[in-house]
């Protein structure tokens, strides 16, 4: 009964009882898509580490971390082999080479981390094969290619091995991606112009676009004018197991994108075989064995066991080698935490108000209930309940819509192309896919629950104190 | 009776509905400002880390080095060009460098390393580097004999072990000692954990090298380090250079790999005597405007190949990020004034709605419509202005504590900012534009919700509403 009326009672105002819900409806659906593309960034971030920069587990000779010394293995290899075939919950693992160098072409050299792997083993633990940019080559192709290397997009650009051409194919290519004539008719400008590097395309061409072109069109611009010829050729320079300088010349096989500058151009990647011939180290000899475990939660456990088994052996997960990613998740959410809490209390301040204004225009009324015998626990829970309603329709509202943005825009993603640069500086793709876990909405009800019921009580109190003879009497 | 008055005399005949609506408006506007304040204040304080303690905000530099920094687009450093940049009013510092790369080895490790040749008495009016030297370096073996030596007054945590300090006041604030008992444990810390330093000059080659570099190498003071690059034209560079000093640059990326040498000796060593990569220009005022004049007014003064670089130019990639998440801090607060307006305009429907038949009876009696109407505006603007009053008077003795006492974080927080290339600071930004853009944004909430109880008023039915 108590329920009825206080559905009822929400809709004798409507257009009051709109406002407030409307509010709450937008503060909702706000809160929820913006922490749901916080989210996504994150989980892009955590993916992408684990997917392709460091996997689950990783195991090393001691030391090795400590410079990256090439001479330090793990020590036993087959024997070690041998213990995490027979640890459970290991999906897969690889092991690896790894020797610091610096990477050269005619103009310009970048000091490197020069990884040997095997790269069909490499694709049971990264999807790295899967990032190569289009038009670059591909992923270590065939098995007769010699010397084959696959670098970073970043690298490239550094080498200058990725140069900015304009040229007429570029220009009607952008034609089509809705850039006006106008904009296009000042790049016509460079047409067969090759650009010495990144830096000087970037001046060049912004310096004749207008504040507003640059911004929405720039890097648009910037993605079709790159070119690079394939099987361009880099040189790798490093020591050999006597500490002799050797240079050797790779083809590149292709050109990686991982979205995150620092991994982009510092790792180069080349066949183990062809990197333990040139180093001369023993053929049995591995610096890194990385592993792949089934699932994730057993992270910890896994490593305890492996540490225990394997005691000559480093052994370190992900979120010891990049305790970043774990803290960064924590610290998200935890500002998101605060944010709804601030939103809701934001909203609460609407809700009083309106409640308020419901308990001072029914006084009459409410005395008249008290009056008749309505005890005052029901008058209490009459205008809770009422609150209590308006705050979860505009919840519900705004968790719906909330759930349909998602859904549309996590098909495609939200592209930042502009922010781009920084934030793959910091790891993070400027292209972002929303996503959120299910719990997230049962916990946004619960609060949105909370904030009528607490939002409701000073008015509610405000009833109770009602004297009814004289509340019979306003008018 | 004036407009102003009545309209302050209404707002106080529903006290409580007032005051609701102006504690809504104070509690945004307090969280705008402290968000924006925290954030603004974190920029700035990076900012000034990087361009005052390293690019500075004007540089003069050949006119091809910045896009592609090799050694030889360097330029001849005469007394001539000094002499032109001292003339600007502006000039506060005229400051030599010469940046290179190089491998640095010492024993079997090798490294490559930044190679930045400075006039060591000039640099004092940037970057001061001497100030930047190691004072304090704990271990696990000095957090030992402190903690032991202090037993019972204070125990430094082993977390600290294998960092350096180069002020005794970063220390006593990481080590999380309060001001009252350093007198106490200082001597004691200074003991155990005291690390001495030389300085460089012109004329003596000797360098300086970051602390993470250092401890990369395994080096220290009075040992020797061997230099190995390219130098100008083609020519091989190479010098033998012993350790005076062991810095502490805040940006740990550059704290990996920094060689500081005079830069004598360090045109010495590239093989380019006379030659500098760059001129940092030192400022007095260091305005958006008074920049802009002086790229402009320098640029033409001086010779090409020489150029005018600014400080915006030079850190492109910061501004980049700095925007990125200055825009999520704008959504945020955006969502937050979003609900806050939604809550104005129930107010305002609600008190149109209630005083219906007092506005019949206003106007009807003879009051203008256009009168009403400002008396009511003027009580939204009064509840908009409280509470933005409200709010910033609140928020400013937060905003000033912060100012003078930085968020830091320790621990694994701060390790993670270091890891990132930031300082684990968060100082607040006092007060400033942003200030006045919650005013601008309340009162164009304001605005906008007056327009309803406006238009009621404007085609109000007289006899309807006194029925009301």
């Amino acid at each position: 009964m108590i329920w009825k009326t206080a559905w009822k009672n929400v809709w004798r105002n409507k257009v009051r009882s709109l406002v407030v819900i409307a509010s709450v409806t937008s503060g909702v659906f706000a809160a929820i898509f913006s922490i749901a593309f916080m989210n996504g960034m994150m989980a892009q971030r955590v993916d992408a580490a684990l997917d392709q920069e460091i996997s689950h587990i990783q195991l090393t000779g001691k030391g090795f971390r400590l410079n990256n010394d090439p001479s330090v293995f793990i020590p036993q290899t087959e024997k070690t082999i041998d213990e995490i075939s027979s640890t459970e919950g290991i999906a897969s693992s690889v092991s690896r080479r790894i020797i610091g160098g610096m990477a050269s072409t005619a103009s310009k050299s970048a000091g490197v981390e020069i990884i040997g792997i095997d790269p069909e083993a490499e694709k049971r633990i990264f999807t790295l094969d899967k990032t190569i940019m289009p038009g670059t080559g591909g992923y270590f192709g065939d098995a007769e290619a010699k010397d084959p290397v696959l670098i970073g997009q970043d690298l490239a650009k550094e080498l200058n091995i990725i140069r900015f051409v304009i040229d007429s194919a570029v220009i009607s290519n952008l034609a089509k991606k809705d850039i006006p004539p106008a904009t296009l008719g000042k790049l016509k400008a460079f047409i067969g112009t090759r650009f010495a590097n990144e830096k000087k395309f970037n001046k060049t061409v912004s310096s004749v676009l207008s504040v507003k072109e640059k911004k929405k069109y720039f890097h648009l611009i910037k993605s079709e004018a790159w070119s690079y010829r394939e099987g361009s050729r880099l040189t790798l320079t490093f020591l050999d197991k006597d500490n002799n300088q050797v240079g050797a010349r790779f083809r590149i096989t292709g050109i990686y994108d991982t979205k995150n500058t620092i991994f982009e151009i510092s790792s180069v990647f080349v066949r183990e075989m062809d990197l333990q011939k040139l180093t001369g180290f023993d053929k049995n000899s591995v610096n890194e064995i990385i592993l792949r475990i089934d699932d994730i939660e057993q992270t910890r456990k896994i490593t305890e066991e492996l540490r225990a088994k394997l005691p000559g052996v480093e052994v370190m997960n992900w979120k010891e080698l990049q305790p970043d990613l774990a803290m960064m998740t924590d610290y998200v959410q935890q500002i998101y935490g605060i944010l709804m809490v601030i939103i809701m209390a934001a909203l609460a301040f609407g809700i009083v108000n309106t409640m308020l204004m419901v308990v001072l225009e029914r006084t009459k009324e409410l005395g008249m209930l008290t009056a008749i015998g309505m005890n005052k626990r029901k008058v209490f829970s009459m205008i809770m309940l009422e609150s209590v309603f308006l705050s979860v329709i505009g919840g519900l509202a705004g968790m719906f819509v909330a759930w349909i943005v998602i859904l549309l825009t996590a098909r495609n993603g939200i592209n930042f192309l502009q922010y781009a640069e920084g934030m793959e500086a910091f790891g993070y793709s400027a292209h972002v896919y929303p996503e959120i876990d299910s719990t997230f909405f049962i916990m946004m009800t619960i609060l949105v629950i909370l904030t009528g019921i607490l939002s409701s009580v000073y008015p509610a109190l405000k009833a109770l104190k009602l004297n009814p003879v004289e509340a019979i009497r306003t008018e | 009776m004036k407009n102003y008055l009545i309209a302050w005399r209404n707002l106080w005949r529903n006290k409580r509905r007032t005051l609701i609506t102006v504690a809504s408006v104070f509690f945004a506007v307090f969280f705008a400002l402290i968000m924006r304040s925290l954030q603004l204040g974190t920029y700035d304080h990076m900012f000034r880390n990087v361009i005052e303690s390293y690019t500075g905000y004007l540089q003069v530099q050949n006119k091809d080095f910045w896009d592609t920094k090799t050694i030889d687009n360097v330029f001849q450093h005469t007394p001539e060009l000094d002499r032109i940049l001292e003339q600007d009013n502006n000039v506060s510092a005229v400051i030599p460098r010469f940046e290179s790369f190089a491998l640095v080895s010492s024993g079997t490790l090798t490294k490559g390393v930044l190679v930045i040749g400075i006039d060591p008495e000039k640099e004092a009016f940037l970057s001061n580097i001497r100030s930047k030297l190691v004072r304090f370096r704990l271990n696990a073996e000095n957090i030992k004999s402190i903690n032991s030596e202090l037993r019972g007054k204070f125990k430094a945590d082993t977390v600290l072990a294998g960092r350096s300090f180069s002020s005794a006041s970063s220390l006593l604030l990481e080590m999380g000692i309060a001001d009252k008992d350093s007198a106490d444990v200082m001597p004691v810390i200074r003991k155990h954990a005291s690390f001495s330093n030389g300085y460089i000059g012109m004329g003596k080659p000797g360098a300086l090298i970051g602390d993470r570099l250092a401890r990369y190498l395994n080096v220290s003071v009075g040992d020797t380090l061997v230099l190995i690059g390219q130098g100008y034209q083609g020519t091989t560079a190479a010098g033998k250079y012993r350790i005076d000093g062991v810095v502490k640059i805040p940006q740990p990326d550059l704290d990996n790999k920094i060689v500081y040498l005079p830069v004598d000796a360090c045109q010495e060593l590239y093989n380019a005597t006379g030659m500098l990569t760059s001129i940092v220009v030192g400022v007095k005022d260091n305005s958006d405007e008074e920049i802009d004049r002086m790229i402009q007014s320098l640029g033409s003064a001086i010779q090409p190949p020489l150029r005018v670089i600014g400080w915006r130019e030079m850190n492109e990639l910061m501004i980049n990020q700095m925007d990125a998440d200055s825009k999520s801090g704008m959504v945020m607060i955006a969502i937050l004034y979003m609900v806050i307006a939604f809550g104005i305009f129930g107010t305002v429907l609600m008190m149109t709605a209630e005083r219906r038949r007092e506005f019949g009876v206003l106007v009807a009696v003879g009051m203008q419509k256009t009168k009403l109407a400002a008396v009511v505006s003027l009580e939204m603007m009064y509840i908009g202005f409280m509470g933005v009053l409200s709010g910033a008077v609140v928020a400013l003795p937060v905003i000033f504590y912060g100012y003078y006492h930085p968020l830091r974080f320790s621990g694994e927080w701060g390790k993670m900012y270091e890891d990132y290339g930031m300082e684990p600071v968060m100082p607040f930004l006092p007060v400033d534009w942003y200030f006045l853009w919650q005013s601008l944004v309340i009162t164009v909430i304001v605005m906008i919700a007056i327009i309803y109880p406006v238009r009621k008023i404007m085609k109000m039915k007289v006899v309807n509403s006194l029925k009301a």
